[in-house]
């Protein structure tokens, strides 16, 4: 089977790959940035929790997801200054709760095994139509939201008391902002697998801004590190019938590695 | 609050944590001219200045600014700007402008000359380009100055927008000040941590101790200083 024939037998999973890769990588570098990355890998988590446990009761893994991610949201975005407990502390807590419910939900679910490792570790290329056509009614949305309002958003992570002076209402923008991260984690966890969510949301945005100091370039430079990652993942795992997700994320971990010799390279 | 009165504080107080930081401070604070907010380490000057901006929730008491229909320009410490974000000097001061440009509008040819224009009143046309992450503490401050300056507010309000100068660059930058309070008609209110400096600068200083603040007339700064120097 040639390129042509790959195209042809995956060319969903390839477009929704895409779109993940790049919604992420863009979120993912305001989570970098924001030094909230514990809040992408424990958020992925919820989602599959959220799926397990819809999919016990008979109801849309999806909205399992989306529901369930949300309220935790809601819960981990709001401002951690006064409580006892730092919000990584809490963050922790979903996480190990989140990770082990998954696997309590689906172990006496009567799922078969691949239901339940694709449940847990997610296949882009087992990427359904219904699947596509919900990444395409939420994620572009986020995508422009993210450039339409950068500039509040920035303001507001970039300093946040100046900011509300200024009369940017820094909550609202900050809630905003977590909610589509939320959004995006929920259903493209679902789609595309948690592992390659929290891989897109950390590692192209790593990439971005080892390649460049300024925010539109690292967010441009992101993006298309993860598409690029995609690609030749995509292309790799079908040449050497490997894992899709699990090569993705190994040539988008390789790819940020060669980076900074390739950095010093270029700098002479 | 009469015409002559910028901000009125009645009553304030302001409880962080445990601790009563401002313990029933009332306070006007005259329009157009420099007001420098000066006492011991640990009185109460910035968590003043951060009440007036409304960033600190009041137990009690009431302050009145104009705040709701014109923003003040604001210097905050600099710590407030996380270092991590890549974004040039010239983003930093556009950021100013955000009253007049809102989410979405560029900036355009009168809002680039407002920029190039504070920028160059502080020196930093030339470093314009330039990650303020990588700027050092003199220039970060005043490119945070810059901000505020080219917001073209009424009333500026500054947390010791020279702390991070040296001497030179601290005298510089209190003649902008002073020049901006004078030509401009603006009302500069800015903590500071020099008494004497202070009183050179301005007709009058805020001084608070304990929680409580009062205006005195510059001259008579020496009285509270010798009388409740020291720090709380």
């Amino acid at each position: 089977m040639g390129m042509g024939d790959f195209l042809a037998q995956f060319s969903g999973a390839l477009a929704a790959g895409l779109l993940v890769s790049t919604t992420c990588a863009f979120l993912g570098v305001f989570v970098l940035l924001k030094r909230v990355v514990f809040i992408g890998i424990a958020l992925t988590e919820v989602a599959v929790c959220g799926m397990a446990a819809a999919l016990l009761l008979g109801l849309p893994p999806a909205a399992g997801s989306i529901a369930l991610t949300l309220g935790c949201v809601g819960l981990l975005a709001r401002p951690f200054g006064k409580e006892r407990l730092p919000r990584d502390a809490v963050l922790g807590f979903v996480f190990v709760l989140a990770t082990s419910g998954a696997v309590l939900l689906v172990s006496h679910s009567g799922f078969g095994l691949m239901d339940v490792k694709a449940l847990l570790y997610g296949d882009l290329i087992l990427v359904s139509a219904r699947d596509s056509l919900l990444l395409w009614l939420a994620l572009p949305p986020v995508l422009a939201g993210g450039v339409v309002f950068l500039r509040p958003v920035l303001n507001t992570f970039l300093d946040r008391e100046a900011a509300m002076v200024l009369g940017i209402r820094a909550s609202r923008w900050e809630s905003l902002f977590f909610l589509a991260l939320g959004l995006t984690v929920a259903v493209a966890s679902w789609s595309a697998g948690p592992g390659l969510v929290f891989c897109y949301l950390v590692v192209p945005p790593a990439a971005g801004l080892l390649l460049s100091r300024r925010l539109p370039i690292v967010l441009l430079s992101a993006a298309f590190f993860a598409a690029a990652a995609t690609l030749l993942g995509l292309g790799i795992s079908f040449r050497f019938d490997l894992p899709t997700n699990q090569t993705i994320c190994v040539v988008a971990c390789a790819g940020l590695v060669l980076l900074s010799p390739l950095r010093a390279l270029l700098r002479g | 609050m009469g015409d002559d009165i910028v901000i009125l504080c009645e009553g304030v107080h302001v409880v962080l944590g445990r601790q009563e930081i401002l313990r029933g401070l009332s306070l006007a604070i005259p329009r157009g001219g420099l007001v420098p907010i000066v006492g011991p380490n640990g009185a109460g000057k910035t968590t003043l200045l951060r009440a007036m901006l409304g960033l600190v929730p009041l137990r009690r008491g009431r302050i009145f600014t104009p705040f709701a229909r014109r923003p003040p320009g604001y210097v905050p410490q600099l710590k407030s700007v996380d270092p991590l974000y890549p974004v040039p000097v010239r983003r930093i001061v556009e950021m100013g402008l955000y009253p007049r440009l809102g989410w979405w509008r560029r900036p355009g040819r009168e809002e680039r000359r407002m920029v190039d224009e504070a920028l160059e009143r502080l020196g930093l046309l030339a470093h314009q380009r330039k990650v303020f992450a990588e700027l050092s503490g003199g220039m970060k401050q005043k490119a945070l100055l810059a901000r505020a300056f080219v917001t073209a507010a009424e009333v500026l309000l500054l947390d010791e927008p020279t702390s991070e100068l040296d001497g030179e660059g601290e005298r510089e930058v209190l003649r902008h000040l002073r020049a901006l309070s004078v030509e401009g008609g603006r009302t500069i209110v800015f903590v500071h941590h020099g008494l004497h400096q202070a009183a050179r600068l301005a007709q009058s200083l805020c001084w608070v101790e304990h929680g409580r603040a009062r205006m005195i007339a510059a001259g008579a700064e020496r009285e509270p200083a010798v009388q409740r120097g020291g720090g709380r």
